[in-house]
């Protein structure tokens, strides 16, 4: 008899308390920045052209063959604008059988994808499973509007192994001041210093 | 409206007419309270998880219940092709109309019941029972092994807690020398049956629990085994007459009952002369109203703290625990009426012996569930913990 | 009648007129946990035979494995047990830097181990929830533990990206550093979990019809536990006092100080307390872990960008939260492995399902299932 009063006790006190739920579709709890929804495509607008040359490496390591990557010559650096020989033609990522594991991101040399790391990047319900095969400018699309959050797992990563104090992270789920959505990439401001060696394809 | 009014305040009118209109006066108070009566359970029990609960449609998801009936109305109304017609479509109904006739025998205010009847709670107690013939009805057409095994379940469930519940009104109803509920309310002056006789009381709440199949007693239904048991089979329009109209009209009629038989209905603490004249019967609603929403309230609360007993420890609760204490509150209640004759050492020897026989329950149902063993374990792991 | 040999064959007694009901529970069943199925031949309400059938979630893991290289297959390991995916990541890739010699840094072990640690009570919580909402519970058992859960979850996703698939650790360390309020976050979330722990416990533990349906219920042996092979709280219950985190430390397990909650019966109820009070224990971990936290380097000085262990096999395994999880791998030299193979220890402790539930009621079948604690993926890989 007792240990049945205590669960009412349990009960009645959780009653007192406030809920813990938040009304999800009108109210988004703040993801962080080292969110991985799904990858995309970054735009170098220093030049006006994507940082992606085409070379590969993310089709080839990638665990579940969703990406399908085509490359052309680039016509800006036949002008001398771009220092990359090569540019991207076509680009497929199929949604639909991306396993979001972060690997394409990782082999990337030329920092030129990215996980999606804001709300856009779940709220991707379709009724149509075609629909998640995204195209170059889907792609390219948020990274243009310039709506990703500010986070660099390298630079951090760097931080930490030299020693030195680590970049400043917003806090998850808190405050307003903390750097939201809309702020200017720091990948894209990386590009300069990035632009000076880069590796051919 | 204005003919209802009418037949509240005692005008003449034609006998059948004035059935009539208080059975539609019924049946629409009865659907607003089920739709009311889901939408505070699902708040309710939201706020013990510490969730919202329904919060979209309307203001606070108020509208709600209106929501999920549309999508209930429009659903398609499935019938397994192996089914036996009759029954299968028939056992929502057989289900549902005792539940409604319980209804009809409830006094809500002083003298306004559709049926003041001699015999009510005979009546109540009687056409309640008939509620395991649909449950049967449901399992066996649906050709179903769940719905079987939920249907023999609710058999053996809901006609051994009829007969506690048949105990604790026949305790009340031997206090106070009557079948009748509004005699049975205007004996509570002063003091409401639950004091007199909390045993019974707390009989009746587990019995109801039981006779609902709510949690913890909802082994009938219980959707981790057996998935809905009789009802596993049935969608739409016939579903919703089960789970809406069934569960919570017979919620509130239980609970009505309880507040008018043992919590002095709408006659305690002030007496049935208000205050309002002409207008009391707004304030012995109200009383009632509160009453039952407190016996509600509970009801849910304990419904959304416990675990599902197991078929045979529910059998074992029954006819070892509650009956045997049921018999004997109903000999002493004999023995007291017998020899007390004034009132107020008849009270308190009423009061005392059945809060004994409720004390003697407790202390049996903690032998009978004690564990030594366990709280040694449990005692050893605390022990064996570093922190806290 | 059916000849059908998957399924138990029904007794029939010619006298008595009566005949055994076949109840499938499963695949979709709201107790299962998963596509489990299970075939009970039932006389009454109570359990004569059961057959289990697995593979409703066979989605060849291991194969698939053998045609990624080393750090595809991370991803995979969070797919197989997906409720301990840091447990399952820290196993797989501890059997990798044996396999190649890799050294994690210090600060990369206390990571994983705190993560892991984490991760063990999150799964706890979901154990704790799910035996609830299994016994019947309102869902009320269900939102506590969800409520903390979430908590860890959202620390989860601070730190790796995501909520359930974390693809973190990496041979040799962790994908990157942990953000800079790491430590007070842990702190809090550990606190909390200490209060979830709190709730389920007063919720739960002394309630007499929870005790009526858990205790006895599903009784092993000592004996019948090794024989199975069970591991984890399930053969804690029975009172074998073995942990690998103490037994045969990993990482860094044996720098710190913790208890290993034994029960003494082997029943659900034992199950159940031996789980709560990990929690409770993991917590312990983590406080200390977070406090010895060194800073420093989080991968190794020398990283080959494709790894390639020279051939060679290795088994290795660690404790997860459901018991002991092996991957035993073998290399032949190349940027694959040659094999992979998963020991799973939900598919060992299911397999004393059936001894178990033999004589019990339908419904306590629901509870022992519940109280083994499945995860589906990982037993059908
Ligand atoms: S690895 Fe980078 S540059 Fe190469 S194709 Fe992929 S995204 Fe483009
Ligand atoms: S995140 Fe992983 S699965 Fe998705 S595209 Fe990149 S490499 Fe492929």
């Amino acid at each position: 008899m007792i240990g049945v009063l205590k669960s009412l006790t349990a009960t009645m006190g959780t009653f007192m308390r406030k809920p813990v739920t938040i009304q999800y579709p009108t109210e988004h709890r703040k993801v962080p920045e080292r969110e991985r929804a799904f990858p995309i495509l970054l735009w170098d607008f220093n030049i006006d052209e994507p940082f992606c040359t085409g070379c590969h490496a993310c089709e080839r390591a990638c665990p579940v063959e969703c990406m399908t990557v085509t490359m052309r010559d680039n016509p800006l650096f036949a002008e001398g604008k771009s220092k990359r020989r090569k540019i991207i033609d076509e680009f497929y990522i199929d949604y639909g059988r991306c396993m979001r594991c972060n690997i394409c991101v990782e082999v990337c040399n030329f920092d030129a994808i990215a996980m999606n790391n804001t709300w856009s990047g779940h709220e991707l319900s379709t009724v149509d499973r075609k629909e998640l095969i995204l195209d170059l400018d889907q792609l390219l699309d948020l990274s243009k509007r310039k709506d990703l959050q500010a986070w660099d797992p390298a630079a951090e990563t760097r931080a930490s192994t030299e020693g030195r104090p680590q970049p400043p992270i917003a806090q998850v789920g808190a405050t307003e001041d903390a750097p939201a959505a809309g702020e200017p990439l720091t990948v894209a401001e990386r590009s300069a210093e990035e632009q000076d060696s880069p590796p051919t394809p | 409206m204005a003919l209802v009014l009418w037949g509240l305040f005692g005008v003449d009118m034609n006998v059948w007419l004035d059935a009539f209109l208080r059975l539609q006066l019924i049946v629409i108070v009865m659907t607003v309270t089920v739709m009311a009566l889901i939408y505070v359970e699902r708040k309710f029990v939201g706020r013990i998880q510490m969730r919202l609960g329904p919060m979209r449609t309307g203001p606070y998801g108020t509208l709600q219940s209106v929501a999920d009936a549309v999508k209930l109305l429009t659903k398609e109304d499935l019938r397994p092709a192996t089914a036996d017609f009759w029954l299968f479509e028939l056992a929502p109904y057989v289900t549902f109309v005792p539940v409604f006739m319980t209804l009809l025998a409830l006094p809500f205010m002083e003298d306004w019941g559709v049926r003041d009847l001699q015999l009510g709670l005979f009546y109540i107690v009687a056409v309640s029972g008939v509620t395991v013939i649909g449950y049967i009805m449901a399992g066996w057409a649906s050709d179903n092994k769940y719905a079987l095994l939920g249907a023999v379940r609710s058999a053996a469930q809901l006609i051994s807690y009829e007969i506690p519940l048949i105990l604790a009104v026949l305790a009340v109803s031997m206090v106070a020398g009557s079948l009748n509920l509004n005699d049975i309310i205007l004996q509570q002056d002063t003091i409401p049956n639950a004091l007199l006789q909390p045993l019974p009381f707390l009989i009746l709440l587990t019995a109801t629990l039981a006779e609902l199949s709510r949690r913890p007693f909802d082994i009938p239904i219980g959707e981790s085994e057996v998935v809905g048991g009789p009802w596993v089979e049935y969608s739409g329009i016939r579903w919703s007459i089960i789970f809406a109209l069934t569960e919570y009209a017979g919620l509130w009629g239980m609970a009505v009952l309880g507040s008018l038989v043992f919590l002095g209905g709408w006659e305690f603490p002030f007496g049935t002369s208000g205050f309002w004249g002409d207008f009391d019967f707004l304030y012995q609603m109200a009383l009632v109203f509160a009453k039952s929403s407190f016996l509600i309230l509970t009801m849910m609360l304990i419904s959304a703290t416990f675990p599902r007993l197991r078929i045979d420890q529910l059998m074992a609760f029954c006819w070892k625990i509650l009956l045997p204490f049921g018999f004997l509150q109903i000999v002493i209640n004999g023995i007291v009426l017998m020899y007390l004759d004034s009132e107020v050492t008849r009270d308190i020897a009423l009061f005392a012996t059945s809060g004994a026989l409720l004390v003697a329950m407790a202390y049996v149902t903690y032998l009978a569930t004690r564990q030594p063993s366990r709280e040694a374990r449990v005692a050893a792991m605390v022990a064996a913990r570093s922190i806290q | 009648m059916t000849n059908d040999p998957d399924l138990p064959a029904m007794t029939y007694d010619p006298e008595l007129e009566t005949i055994d009901l076949n109840i499938n529970i499963g695949p979709q069943h709201p107790a299962t946990h998963g596509v489990f199925r299970m075939v009970l031949v039932v006389d009454g309400e109570r359990v004569e035979d059961l057959v289990p059938h697995i593979g409703y979630m066979h989605r060849g893991a291991e194969k698939l494995s053998e045609h990624m290289d080393y750090r595809q297959a991370i991803g995979y390991q969070d797919r197989t047990e997906y409720l301990a995916q840091f447990n399952a990541e820290l196993c797989y890739v501890q059997a990798v830097e044996k396999l190649a010699g890799l050294v994690p840094p210090e600060r990369a072990e206390y990571i994983r181990v705190i993560l892991a640690e984490l991760n063990r009570i999150s799964s706890h919580f979901m154990f704790l929830g799910a035996f609830g909402t299994d016994l019947g519970v309102f869902g009320t058992s269900f939102t506590y533990a969800f409520r903390e859960r979430e908590n860890l979850l959202d620390l989860f996703e601070e730190v790796s990206g995501d909520r359930l698939m974390y693809a973190y650790f990496r041979p040799g360390g962790v994908a990157w550093d942990v953000p800079h309020n790491f430590v007070e976050r842990v702190k809090w979330v550990c606190d909390q979990a200490l209060i979830g722990a709190k709730d389920l416990d007063t919720l739960l533990t002394d309630n007499e019809i929870f005790i009526a349906r858990t205790l006895n219920i599903g009784k092993l042996s000592i004996e019948d536990a090794i024989d199975f092979g069970a591991s984890g709280p399930v053969l804690r219950a029975c009172g074998l006092k073995f942990d690998l985190r103490r037994d045969e430390p990993y990482s860094i397990y044996d720098r710190f100080d913790f208890d290993i909650p034994v029960g003494s019966n082997g029943d659900s109820y034992d199950r159940y307390l031996v789980r709560l009070e990990e929690i409770r224990q993991s917590v312990r971990i983590v406080r200390q872990a977070i406090d010895q936290m060194p800073d420093g380097p989080i991968l190794p000085e020398k990283l080959p960008r494709a790894l390639r262990p020279a051939a060679g096999e290795v088994y290795m395994r660690c404790e997860n939260p459901r018991g002991e999880y092996g991957i035993y791998l073998i290399s032949r030299g190349s940027t694959q492995p040659y094999r992979l193979r998963i020991r799973s220890s939900s598919f060992c402790n299911l397999a004393a399902l059936k001894h178990m539930t033999v004589g019990h009621y339908v419904a306590d079948a629901v509870t022992i299932l519940g109280s083994i604690d499945i995860v589906l993926c990982e037993v059908d890989r």
